[in-house]
């Protein structure tokens, strides 16, 4: 019973981070229609920022995250105002070439200003534990968890309640609508791909003191978080959810569950994740997507 | 006169034309390719392989029998398509004469079939995976100064031995990279060979962002040692995790990471502990060659000189990329000749005394042709700081548990 619920624990902390890492790229898509590859480079960001705060100026990255959020959220509207509207009618192709050209500019650079060596923080919450019964709970990963579901708590009452969140519903969706009713749409979209790159720099904040940090650390993340999305449904922020949390769950459970299993977790786990696309190739919410667009 | 001076400028030119291919072979530069993974996942290996070549070069004055040494280093970035294009660019396109690097494993083992297509020297200092001692061991022209993974092993169960005598129980984490699988063997001969049980052997994927389920067995297993076949990325995950977890284990056992300034940095007080095999570490105060003093220097001057020039301590890869460059020019000059078979034969002579260690190639346990500097030392972090603990005649500390 005790392994059971220490799958269940570590296998939600797992898909707390992985939703704040794909939530972001399902923001933009559903509202702008931009698959962002340079999306898991606002994560490498993130982690270097809260990494050299927590170096530089003793900041914990716990502490720290506010300002790395909102230098994300920043970086993310400049760079859109700047480099990322000019293609927004060009064909597909184009923007994923520029937003990988800027992935690729985004890892170079990090490597010129910090080199490639591997780094890591330390915050307050790194090395303490607590067991409850047979259940260990790490308070990193707890914590970690915690502000995950936070932020994509706020980030929900924000698109529900305040008016630019209504506003940017609105324009994931009907952008011709949303144009005839008023709405600033690229202001809405610029804001949007500022949220989605602050919501990459907070799970870069969090990772600092989790895992690794390199300036290739954003690929592999990018490519489950699009895996994630996919499979909740391209441009479903519920989706993305559900799509992260069944990850984590699957993972966690194949590395309890079979000998060697961690090693065979992603493996198994992606096996699944088609098993269910192909049971529902348009993601687990993306019938519902479809339909708010008829 | 006017004859005298026609007869002088006809010997002249006829001089020239009897010299001039002599003076341009003398003018054309030793090629020496250098593929190293100066970026992606193993940066810290390569660039340290790097600074090692650029020392030696300039140590030995740029230049080899009156040739200028030129260097071709090329990034490999980590990865398998980038390696072999960048190998065949070096053998096929820049005509190179020897290679040196790269240093990891499985990159080794990605440079390995386009070596084959024209077999120039190669000499990897790096590289413990016995798969490609397998692979490569044999060919006449593959020289490879550094221990294969069995010398790790040998060396960390003769320390434990030492310490804490046999019967105790192990617990393994490997991963499922050509690393860990090819460590993974000859840990376990090793370790039951000197008397360990292993009570668990678990697999982990490389570059995974959780080893809490893998480090929850371990903590049911309840051993005495965890032994973590892994490389850095993932060795800094599994010691910080591991600290996190508190797993109990009152003996951590790294292979070469341990060493490494980049694990130590990023695992800071996590990594107190943990146990690591290295071929060189600074501060061992070792002596220089006195045939060659500029060559091969004292530890304590070689270190010196690199702080000055890199500002940044040496890891163990530096100094052996350094010996190794400078072995080859050495022997080339030996040779008199840039031809392969004869510069073979001068470094199958070579046997001089270096701060790293004997320089010399002979026969590895496993079958290797042209094998050097098999001997490691382990040491320990204890209190942020490396201490030598094995062997008893260079140990500067003891043996400690891991700390709560």
């Amino acid at each position: 019973m005790g392994l059971y619920v220490q799958l269940l624990v570590d296998g939600l902390f797992l898909g707390g981070l992985y939703t704040l890492a794909a939530i972001g790229i399902s923001l933009s898509y559903g509202v702008i229609r931009i698959i962002n590859f340079a999306h898991g480079e606002f994560v490498m960001l993130g982690s270097y920022a809260a990494f050299w705060l927590a170096t530089l100026y003793k900041l914990d990255p716990l502490t720290s995250l506010p300002l790395v959020v909102l230098g994300g959220g920043v970086a993310g509207y400049l760079l859109f105002r700047w480099v990322i509207r000019h293609v927004l009618e060009a064909p597909h192709l184009n923007q994923i070439l520029l937003t990988f050209g800027i992935s690729l500019v985004l890892q170079n650079l990090a490597v010129v200003l910090w080199t490639g060596d591997l780094r890591s923080a330390t915050s307050v919450v790194s090395y303490a534990a607590a067991e409850l019964g047979p259940v260990l709970l790490t308070f990193s990963r707890l914590i970690a968890f915690v502000v995950a579901v936070l932020l994509v708590v706020a980030l929900l009452g924000w698109l529900k309640w305040s008016e630019l969140g209504r506003a940017t519903r609105a324009v994931a969706q009907n952008q011709q609508a949303a144009l005839l009713m008023g709405i600033p749409i690229r202001f809405i979209y610029a804001l949007s791909f500022g949220i989605s790159a602050a919501l990459g720099a907070a799970a870069g904040g969090l990772l600092s003191f989790l895992i690794p940090l390199s300036p290739w650390m954003g690929f592999p993340l990018v490519v489950k978080a699009f895996a994630i999305v996919a499979l909740g449904g391209l441009g479903s922020v519920m989706g993305a959810i559900a799509g992260a949390m069944l990850l984590g769950l699957s993972e966690t459970a194949v590395s309890y569950v079979l000998p060697g299993g961690s090693g065979w977790a992603e493996g198994v786990s992606f096996v699944f994740l088609l098993g269910i696309l192909l049971l529902r190739p348009r993601g687990i919410y993306g019938q519902a997507l479809e339909e708010q667009h008829r | 006169m006017k004859r005298s001076a026609g007869c002088t400028a006809t010997a002249l030119a006829l001089a020239a034309m009897v010299t001039w291919p002599a003076l341009g072979q003398a003018q054309e530069p030793i090629r020496i390719g250098a593929p190293f993974e100066l970026t992606g996942r193993f940066a810290a290996y390569g660039t340290a392989g790097k600074r090692g070549v650029e020392m030696a070069v300039d140590a030995y004055g740029k230049r080899v029998l009156g040739r200028p040494i030129e260097v071709k280093y090329v990034d490999v970035q980590s990865n398998a398509q980038v390696t072999v294009s960048a190998m065949t660019e070096l053998l096929e396109q820049e005509r190179v004469d020897y290679v040196i690097g790269p240093i990891t494993s499985g990159v080794v083992s990605w440079a390995t079939p386009p070596w084959r297509q024209r077999k120039p020297v190669w000499l990897v200092p790096g590289s413990s995976s016995t798969r490609n001692e397998t692979e490569l061991g044999k060919e006449k022209y593959f020289f490879h100064p550094y221990p294969w993974d069995y010398d790790y092993h040998a060396s960390l169960t003769a320390m434990l031995k030492h310490y804490i005598g046999t019967g105790k129980k192990l617990a393994i984490v490997y991963s499922d990279g050509a690393y860990g699988r090819a460590h993974l063997p000859h840990a376990k001969e090793a370790f039951a060979g000197a008397g360990y049980r292993i009570v668990l052997e678990e697999l982990v994927r490389e570059g995974a962002a959780d080893y809490s389920p893998a480090l929850l067995k371990v903590r049911q297993a309840r051993p005495d040692l965890l032994l973590g076949l892994v490389q850095t990325a993932d060795a800094i995950l599994l010691t910080k995790q591991a600290k996190s977890a508190n797993v109990g284990v009152p003996y951590l056992v790294g292979t070469v990471y341990a060493a490494l300034n980049e694990w130590q940095k990023a695992t800071g007080a996590a990594g107190d502990g943990w146990l690591s095999v290295t071929s060189y570490m600074p501060n061992l105060k070792r002596p220089g060659n006195p045939k060659y003093p500029k060559l091969f220097p004292s530890s304590d001057d070689w270190e010196k000189a690199f702080r000055a020039r890199y500002n940044r301590e040496p890891e163990f890869l530096d100094p052996l990329n350094y010996v190794a460059a400078v072995m080859l020019f050495m022997a080339i000059d030996r040779a008199g000749s840039i031809e392969k078979d004869k510069v073979v034969a001068e470094l199958e002579k070579m046997d001089e005394p270096t701060f790293y260690g004997r320089a010399k190639y002979t026969k590895s346990k496993g079958g290797t042709l042209h094998q050097a500097f098999s001997a490691m030392i382990v040491m320990q972090r204890q209190n942020g700081k490396s201490v030598v603990i094995y062997p008893p005649e260079v140990a500067k500390g003891k043996l400690i548990t891991a700390g709560p």
